[in-house]
């Protein structure tokens, strides 16, 4: 096998300890990489991702206390913070690559298995750098979201490379769910799963169930999924959105918590407890989801106003209900403190802000505060860097303070 | 006190030792690469790096064995070119074979594809090979074929087969246990109702013994 050429490459390494990540560095070195970044967390590895691009990630699944290797490749690969092209190789343990290995929806292109030598993850790297070369014009495509351009490149792959069939045929049926040609995607999810119960055809086959609204095969299969894969926690989700689709919304909001219960670090699940939470009237679990996406949000890719906004918002229910225990009035402080230091240049967020806390202020008896919240409010819609009260919002407030 | 469960406790217990297998090999590589060239300690060191390897491949097969035997295994299939899966296997063995002065080789059609557990297979066809070096004369073949609705994966050698000099194959001996996990994990792949299994056979090719796993496709 000849020596393949890292010297276009470069490099992004992940580890927590010291020892394996100084052994690891001086790996990839020697392999010839243009560069090799280091992170010793995913907190810092997204934020470096954000600013920078890279050919190849060698992350540890073990990160110490913050998000694990697998989150972070779910985080990134979700929010598209690393093109397709790139390169994700994971390096795990014996126990943890079944949570790699479980989670079926974001795998990393190859994992190495703690210890290797230099000469492993050498050959280990050269096979997938192959690999990827060969699925190239599939990824390109992919990463401009030409998903027909996709599957016409993926079925060249699959001819010229016929160990690459899987691969392909999930690229295929993935991309005929992104163009919603649900039927497409069925059949071929299905096709496979003639052959052999591939848990990511029988993933996909369920996907294609919910769109063509096939509620009940599709929760059947999720099921399936769930008893044969018990690192597999994307399917509670599924599952929460067919008992939405069918109007029992308090089946979907159990489902979820159990969720929650398995896997607490994933901030867009504590999000759809929140708003589905939000829609039974069940504030405090509502408070209590989004009062934790927000501590998950700041070293995330999903650090957005919503998350701060809807937290913010549940506190204004709750107040309609009963005076706000003074636990819960820090709690509001504290997001509300947050927003200030990080969404407060966008004029509608502002806007939004004060709205809320006028109601708060409004619910709760407090007329000072809201008098001067209001006040603030009208003084920054002035300055133009906050947009103005509606006037259904303007009557309302009236009404309220006039009494 | 509570009854503990002892085969869970072993299992922990086997796996910080592992880890810990893991830190002196990082650190032997360390070692290593502060010492000049065609030093004298090489060939010792190699022996040290061998054994380790070899150590940390058997925690991990009674691990896997561990799981199998309590139903704790998940099995992920996928679908390999034997060519190069084998390609690999005889990549991670070759040293130790060649430390024996031992040929390791594999054989098979360059286009023969298979669907199997690739962790489970790289730790059988591990037992299988270093239990073949205690027991070939010269030289040790994994071949690779499809028979019928099934990938026989086997490991052969020239040594003097089961019958005579293998024939402490009871669950106790070293022999035996890998056998009993190469069983297990041949068991666990199941495809449209059919189990897969082992065989022990007399090589055809070498004369000695062969272990032949099928696993159903």
């Amino acid at each position: 096998m000849g020596q393949t050429d890292f010297s276009s490459h470069k490099a992004l390494l992940i580890e927590d300890m010291a020892e394996a990540r100084i052994m690891q560095k001086k790996m990839l070195t020697d392999f010839g990489f243009q560069s090799v970044d280091i992170a010793m967390k995913a907190e810092t590895a997204i934020d470096l991702l954000k600013t920078q691009s890279f050919d190849l990630i060698l992350s540890d699944y073990n990160l110490g206390n913050g998000k694990d290797g697998q989150q972070l490749l779910e985080e990134v690969r979700h929010s598209e913070l690393i093109p397709n092209t790139a390169t994700y190789l994971m390096v795990t343990a014996e126990t943890s690559i079944e949570m790699v290995m479980g989670a079926i929806e974001f795998q990393p292109d190859g994992y190495i298995t703690k210890p290797f030598s230099q000469a492993l993850l050498q050959r280990r790297l050269s096979k997938l750098l192959e690999m990827k070369a060969k699925l190239k014009q599939v990824n390109l495509a992919l990463d401009e979201k030409d998903f027909a351009k996709a599957i016409e490149e993926a079925y060249l792959v699959m001819e010229a490379h016929p160990s690459l069939e899987g691969k392909c045929l999930r690229t295929i049926g993935e991309c005929y769910l992104e163009m919603q040609e649900y039927a497409q995607a069925k059949a071929i999810f299905s096709n496979v799963l003639k052959n052999r119960k591939m848990p990511w055809a029988v993933f996909g086959e369920a996907r294609a169930c919910f769109y063509l609204n096939q509620l009940e095969q599709s929760e059947s299969k999720f099921r399936q999924l769930m008893i044969d894969n018990r690192f597999f926690v994307s399917a509670y989700d599924w599952l929460a959105k067919i008992k939405i689709a069918q109007q029992d919304h308090v089946a979907a909001q159990a489902i979820l918590v159990e969720a929650i219960e398995r896997s607490p670090k994933n901030l867009l699940r504590q999000m759809e407890l929140g708003k589905l939470s939000s829609t039974i009237e069940d504030y405090e679990t509502s408070e209590l989801a989004f009062r934790r996406a927000v501590s998950l949000a700041k070293h995330s890719c999903y650090n957005n106003a919503e998350i701060y906004l809807k937290h913010l918002s549940t506190f204004v229910k709750l107040s309609e209900q009963n005076p706000l225990s003074s636990r819960q009035k820090e709690t509001f402080q504290s997001t509300l403190k947050k927003i200030h230091q990080l969404f407060f240049d966008d004029p509608a967020v502002r806007a939004q802000t004060y709205s809320y806390e006028t109601d708060i202020y409004l619910n709760i008896e407090d007329t000072n505060n809201a008098k001067n919240t209001l006040a603030l409010w009208v003084r920054d819609v002035e300055s133009g860097i906050a947009l103005a009260p509606t006037n259904q919002q303007n009557k309302q407030y009236k009404l309220a303070l006039e009494n | 006190m509570k009854k503990m469960d002892i085969s869970t406790i072993l299992a922990s217990a086997i796996h910080e030792s592992k880890n810990q297998v893991g830190t002196l090999l990082y650190q032997l590589q360390g070692v290593k690469e502060t010492l000049p060239k065609n030093n004298l300690n090489e060939a010792k060191i190699t022996v040290i790096e061998e054994s380790l390897k070899k150590l940390n491949d058997e925690w991990v097969e009674y691990l896997y064995l561990y799981r199998l035997a309590s139903n704790g295994y998940e099995l992920h299939v996928d679908t390999f070119l034997l060519d190069e899966f084998l390609d690999d296997q005889v990549f991670a063995l070759l040293t130790s074979a060649n430390a024996k002065k031992l040929e390791l080789s594999y054989h098979c059609d360059s286009q023969l594809t298979g669907t199997f557990d690739e962790r489970l297979m790289t730790a059988v066809v591990g037992t299988a090979v270093y239990n073949a070096l205690r027991f070939a004369r010269s030289k040790i073949q994994i071949h690779a074929t499809k028979e019928e609705n099934f990938l026989v994966i086997s490991i052969e050698d020239d040594g003097q087969g089961f019958n005579t000099a293998q024939e402490e194959d009871s669950p106790e001996s070293n022999t035996g246990l890998g056998l009993y996990f190469a069983q297990l994990s041949a068991n666990a792949h199941v495809c449209h109702d059919e189990e897969g299994y082992i065989e022990k056979q007399e090589s055809t090719v070498l004369g000695g013994a062969k272990l032949a796993i099928y696993l159903p496709q």
